[in-house]
């Protein structure tokens, strides 16, 4: 019996799965790392600390699961968050932690370059979005407030470049890691010349391209042996979570689009053809030669109900953010769709699609005298869907969105699905146990492995049992709702700059350790 | 009750606490200049305050504290004021003798009835504790009555309940300090602020009591959490944080494996092989070279 092993390098931790050749999961396993915030602007993790639970984790689960059961590893495919960047010296040695997405230092490169023609056309070039998350910044930011670092480094890679180095001994990359970095011509399918001269680096100093399905090398010999697996173990360079959160809910084809909604989240299509954007509001990522996944991503996703609920929730047990966030919604399902016209934005941590605005900031409005607590937690919720709706909803000016799927933690909370349902006035189908990053990596290894012919086919036999049907009255009311919030998401930006200055003024970012991600 | 202050070697009442080295009340009712002057002891000093508001400087800040709060001040810290000015009110204080550890923690002495283990780890976590200031935490000052109370009414039994008492004192002190820091809210954030004593002191032995402790939790709920956060658990977590700082250093070929071993908080070389060897595969001394020869 052959079975498939999925490795995902996520936000805050990995993710192993192993699939049978049906896509049945036979165990899985997740192990925490953490982010360190050094300074306010900073996100960073320790690539050794990730490649050691990376090794836990996949150990444990051959242990438990896949030796005693005598499965042979077919291959073991790797996914990963993107935008990260680690330098490593001429020896493979990291030269301090891992750059994470979130990392906000090269706000400045990324305002300067967003605001000129260059940016224009390296957005078009690259799909990357002209934003600090994007690797292109982070090494411009480097090259100019941390020489040493940028003249030591042999190389720029993602910290899945890296954990597959520790495995195999290559440094490889493949298009859809590649392709969020900015530095990739998502056309011509190379590296983009003007964007490495405005990093300031040559080719050599990045990881070799390599297609999805490409096998990254052989085991290292004493992986192997401590693993307990054969040579021919096929280690696939994979692609990233956001591609194959895509692919793994079978997004692939026209009319289909995706919400994902984690701590942050995301609204995807998948198909042939890039989106265009005068405004530069959308990414559009590779994930292969003649196939996109693009969309908006947004900042404040479930991590925003989370602020909500450690701030205004009951903890009856300490620590059990769970059974506090489920008793929230059960008293927000008490009050009508809409929540009587109290309106929130959920920009608590800046905006990146639709608005792309660093300095927005959160609101209630609409508040009267007869809104109660339940008003504000059933608000907070709604605000943070109609920021996916917004998405959405520009999305649907070039495609046809006839079909949702959603997925991730919050997403799948049936509550949250069937309001997507509502707002976007679509059915809505998930699937409440699984994890579609994993499975979209275990369909990219079987359709290398033969079983699917292509990645069509193999996106064609996902099945998302559970429907969720909108509700024409509910929709009526978000819908007129959603008018005013789109006016204010767009309408406050003055006052938005001009609060996030004073609070940059009066020392709240200096102290606070919340403003991360803006 | 008045003002009054017991010293050990001078007052009657200590003749059996030897490791009670001053325990009393001030009782202030003016400004007094150059009376408050900055002194660090050996001991662990308890400032409880109960009527006035004082600014002191322990250590190197400078603290506001109001009738309720209490201050800890560890071994060889200075307690002072601006100007050596003592403000208006009055406060409690006790200072108790205790061991120092080789490895810096502090341990009460054997007047305590805390199990070995447990004397170790509050004196541990009192010790990295770098918040002297316990904000609306009276108990201490309640505890504080009750010791001299007791000193000084010397009832049947009084000499087992002064050192109950202390253990309590200790026992509260170490709980409160915890979970002020801790809402029971953000296990993200302790597991983090944890995380981050632990690098720091890596080479510590640590035990799940101390960890627990730390962030103001009790074995059982804590074990549970880490669990479910990290998928590991609390030893395991460690483990994996001991690994990744080994192969860090094993990078840099100047450092022998005996200190990487010992650096990294495993007890040897030999316990330091055979982790690392059934993580990875790799003696660590293989991994080095094989690293190396990559150059």
């Amino acid at each position: 019996m052959q079975c498939i092993i999925t490795i995902e390098l996520g936000t805050n931790g990995v993710r192993v799965f192993a699939f049978d050749l049906d896509g049945r999961v036979i165990g899985s396993m997740k192990g925490h790392h953490p982010t360190f915030h050094t300074e306010p602007d900073y996100s960073e993790q320790d690539p050794e600390q990730i490649f050691i639970t990376t090794l836990y984790l996949l150990k444990n689960l051959l242990n438990e699961y896949i030796h005693p059961k005598k499965y042979k590893v077919a291959s073991i495919c790797f996914c990963a968050s993107m935008h990260s960047v680690l330098a490593v010296d001429k020896n493979g040695s990291p030269l301090g932690n891992a750059i994470t997405w979130a990392d906000n230092r090269a706000r400045k490169e990324a305002q300067e370059l967003r605001a000129s023609a260059l940016g224009k056309s390296l957005y078009t070039a690259t799909g990357t979005p002209i934003h600090p998350m994007s690797p292109l910044l982070k090494i411009t930011w480097m090259r100019h407030h941390d020489q040493e670092r940028f003249n030591l480094a042999a190389k720029f890679l993602s910290i899945k470049s890296y954990i597959i180095h520790q495995f195999t001994g290559e440094y490889k990359v493949d298009y859809s890691i590649a392709s969020a970095t900015g530095l990739m011509n998502i056309h011509a399918i190379g590296w983009e010349e003007d964007a490495l001269k405005y990093a300031g680096i040559t080719p050599d100093r990045l990881p070799d391209l390599a297609p999805i399905f490409t096998p990254a090398g052989r085991l290292k010999k004493a992986y192997q042996q401590s693993l307990n697996l054969p040579a021919d173990t096929k280690i696939l360079v994979g692609s990233s979570d956001g591609c194959m959160a895509t692919l793994g809910d079978g997004v692939l084809g026209e009319g289909k689009a995706t919400i994902t909604i984690e701590d942050s989240g995301a609204v995807r299509v998948m198909g042939p053809r890039v989106l265009k954007d005068e405004q530069m509001r959308f990414f559009n990522y590779l994930l292969t030669e003649n196939c996109y996944v693009s969309g908006g991503p947004t900042n404040n996703g479930g991590n925003i109900f989370e602020w909500f609920t450690r701030q205004f929730g009951d903890f009856a047990n300490p620590y059990d953010i769970e059974s506090s966030m489920q008793l929230l919604i059960e008293e927000a399902a008490k009050v009508p769709a809409g929540s009587d016209g109290l309106l929130f934005l959920p920009y608590l941590i800046g905006e990146r699609a639709p608005i792309w605005n660093a300095d927005a900031r959160g609101a209630y409005f609409g508040l009267n005298i007869k809104h109660e607590r339940q008003h504000f937690i059933r608000a907070t919720i709604e605000g943070i869907l109609y920021e996916m709706y917004s998405i959405g909803k520009i999305l649907g000016e070039q495609r046809n969105i006839k079909s949702l799927s959603v997925n991730g933690t919050f997403g799948v909370l049936p509550f949250w699905t069937q309001m997507m349902a509502d707002m976007f006035n679509r059915p809505v189908r998930t699937r409440q146990r699984s994890h579609s990053v994993s499975f979209g990596a275990f369909l990219l290894s079987a359709t290398e492995m033969g079983i699917y012919k292509t990645l069509d086919e193999a996106a064609g036999t996902v099945e998302l049992p559970d429907v969720f049907s909108p509700d024409k009255r509910h929709h009526a009311v978000y819908a007129d709702y959603f008018g005013v919030f789109e006016r204010l998401s767009t309408g406050l930006a003055s006052e938005f700059e001009a609060i996030s200055s004073l609070q940059r003024k009066h020392a709240g970012v200096q102290q606070g350790e919340s403003i991360q991600a803006l | 009750m008045n003002q009054f202050v017991l010293q050990h070697g001078r007052s009657a009442e200590l003749r059996l606490f030897p490791h009670i080295m001053e325990v009393g009340i001030k009782k202030n009712g003016s400004i007094q200049l150059n009376t408050f002057l900055s002194t660090a002891t050996e001991g662990l000093r308890m400032y409880c305050i109960l009527e006035g508001r004082f600014e002191w400087r322990i250590g190197n800040q400078t603290y506001e504290l109001l009738p309720g709060d209490s201050a800890l001040i560890l071994p060889d810290v200075s307690l002072g004021s601006e100007n050596s000015v003592l403000d208006i009110g009055a406060f409690s204080w006790i200072h108790i003798a205790v061991q120092k550890q080789d490895s810096g923690g502090l341990q009460p002495g054997n007047w305590s009835g805390l199990a070995d283990t447990e004397g170790a780890a509050i004196g541990n976590i009192l010790s990295m504790s770098n918040r002297p200031v316990l904000t609306r935490f009276a108990d201490a000052g309640k505890i504080i009555k009750c010791i001299y109370t007791e000193l000084f009414g010397q009832e049947i039994g009084y000499q087992a309940r002064v050192n109950h008492q202390l253990d309590e004192l200790l026992i509260q002190v170490t709980r409160q300090m915890t979970r002020q820091h801790h809402s029971g809210r953000d296990f993200p954030k302790t597991f983090l602020h944890l995380e981050e004593i632990l690098r720091r002191n890596l080479a510590h032995q640590w035990t799940v009591e101390e960890m627990a402790a730390l962030v103001g939790l009790g074995t059982t709920l804590f074990n549970e959490r880490v669990k479910s956060y990290s998928g590991f658990s609390p030893i395991n977590y460690l483990i994996n944080i001991r690994i990744s700082e080994a192969i860090k250093l094993l990078k840099q070929p100047e450092i022998s494996v005996t200190d990487i071993a010992l650096d990294t908080g495993f007890y040897s070389s030999q316990h330091f092989s055979t982790t690392f060897r059934k993580l990875t595969g790799y003696k660590p001394s293989e991994f080095r070279k094989n690293h190396l020869r990559n150059q």
